[in-house]
């Protein structure tokens, strides 16, 4: 894949601004409709946890190289990496599909309960996630190399580690609102009963 | 008594009047951020603390127990959103006097308004303090600092808290107190 920063970054930055917008209306949720588990899998709230935990890491990570980096001879066309373009599409969702993923346990939200602040942190995180993606418009992102949480044998291209990021994002977001989703439809379904009963 | 608490037994009095007061059951958030501070709070039994979201963790500012006046302070002041939250770290029953009445209140008599002034001198002092506190690099005499003006910090509020208060992680906080 080969494709000018600018389009890159405008991209990603209209995907994450959904991904804002969806979960900004998550704030007038009630918060056991927002802790709701259904069996096994998430709540929306740990979705969004499971996000700030990669946040904590990304977000370091991907300052340090923006700040670290040497601005000469910058080529502003990025071309992705044969394993970043792997990881990348991995990640992405595609025809609105979740693939299921085993994730690593030190990003495993179900530990505590979760509150309200949750969000608020995930908001913030997207601030400054928004800002550094500005700040890459003029960076080298094929030659920059920036670190991956799942090991540090390997660098990505930092082109292909914001594409991961940020498809990452959307992917939880995504599983966020399908979790309340679907606790709607079960709520709409037990009332259909309970009115077929009366 | 001093006058600020003359200023506060004048302000319990008038929110008994008015009777409003309310529990709240751990984890319940007075205020979140985001909403304008209407009111100021009285602590009448359990503990609460104040906090700030950053992108990273939470940030405990404050701590409020039986007795306290607390609230988010820069909103009540401004009538801006509220960059705190205050939450409820175990029951506590709590009375809230709301801005209208305090108001009232201190605009009764030249001696309720130089109460007051007591009263905000006193934050001022107190947030002086705190300063320091951030200043002081030895972690072990932040909390020498702390609980010189608070020797009950520990029976009252949970320490993964009073860590974050003092800017240090759980552990640091262990390992200096058994020391």
């Amino acid at each position: 894949m080969q494709i000018e920063n600018n389009k890159l970054i405008d991209d990603l930055l209209r995907r994450m601004e959904s991904c804002k917008r969806i979960v900004k209306e998550f704030e007038s949720l009630p918060i056991n409709k927002l802790q709701f588990k259904k069996g096994e899998r998430w709540s929306a709230l740990e979705c969004l946890e499971h996000l700030n935990l990669y946040g904590d890491f990304y977000l370091v990570e991907i300052e340090k190289r923006i700040i670290t980096n040497p601005r000469k001879n910058v080529s502003t066309k990025f071309k992705s990496g044969i394993l970043g373009n792997y990881f990348a599409n991995l990640m992405e969702v595609k025809d609105g599909k979740i693939t299921k993923m085993k994730s690593p346990k030190d990003k495993n939200p179900s530990r505590s309960p979760l509150s309200i602040t949750t969000i608020s942190r995930f908001l913030k995180q997207q601030e400054r996630l928004v800002t550094l993606l500005n700040q890459c418009r003029s960076i080298d992102l094929s030659k920059t190399r920036a670190a991956i949480s799942l090991t540090n044998l390997i660098k990505l291209r930092l082109g292909d580690t914001l594409r991961f990021y940020c498809y990452h994002i959307e992917r939880h977001v995504l599983q966020a609102q399908r979790a309340l989703e679907e606790q709607g439809q079960m709520i709409r379904e037990l009332e259909r009963r309970q009115l077929g009963h009366g | 008594m001093t006058s600020e608490q003359l200023f506060i037994k004048r302000l319990l009095d008038a929110a008994d009047a008015k009777g409003i007061s309310k529990i709240f059951s751990k984890g319940e958030y007075l205020i979140k951020e985001g909403q304008v501070e209407q009111s100021i709070y009285f602590i009448e039994a359990g503990a609460v603390r104040v906090f700030h979201v950053t992108e990273f963790e939470e940030q405990t500012i404050r701590f409020g127990y039986e007795g306290s006046i607390i609230t988010s302070l820069s909103s009540f002041i401004t009538g801006k959103a509220s960059e705190f939250y205050i939450e409820a770290l175990r029951k506590s029953t709590v009375k809230i006097i709301q801005k209208q009445l305090l108001l009232e209140i201190v605009n009764e008599s030249t001696e309720t308004l130089r109460q007051y002034n007591k009263l905000l001198e006193g934050l001022i002092i107190q947030q002086m303090e705190r300063e320091i506190d951030l200043l002081t690099e030895s972690p072990a005499k932040r909390l020498q600092r702390v609980l010189a003006r608070s020797p009950n910090l520990f029976q009252e509020i949970p320490l993964k808290y009073i860590a974050s208060y003092l800017r240090m992680t759980p552990e640091t906080l262990s390992r200096i107190r058994n020391s």
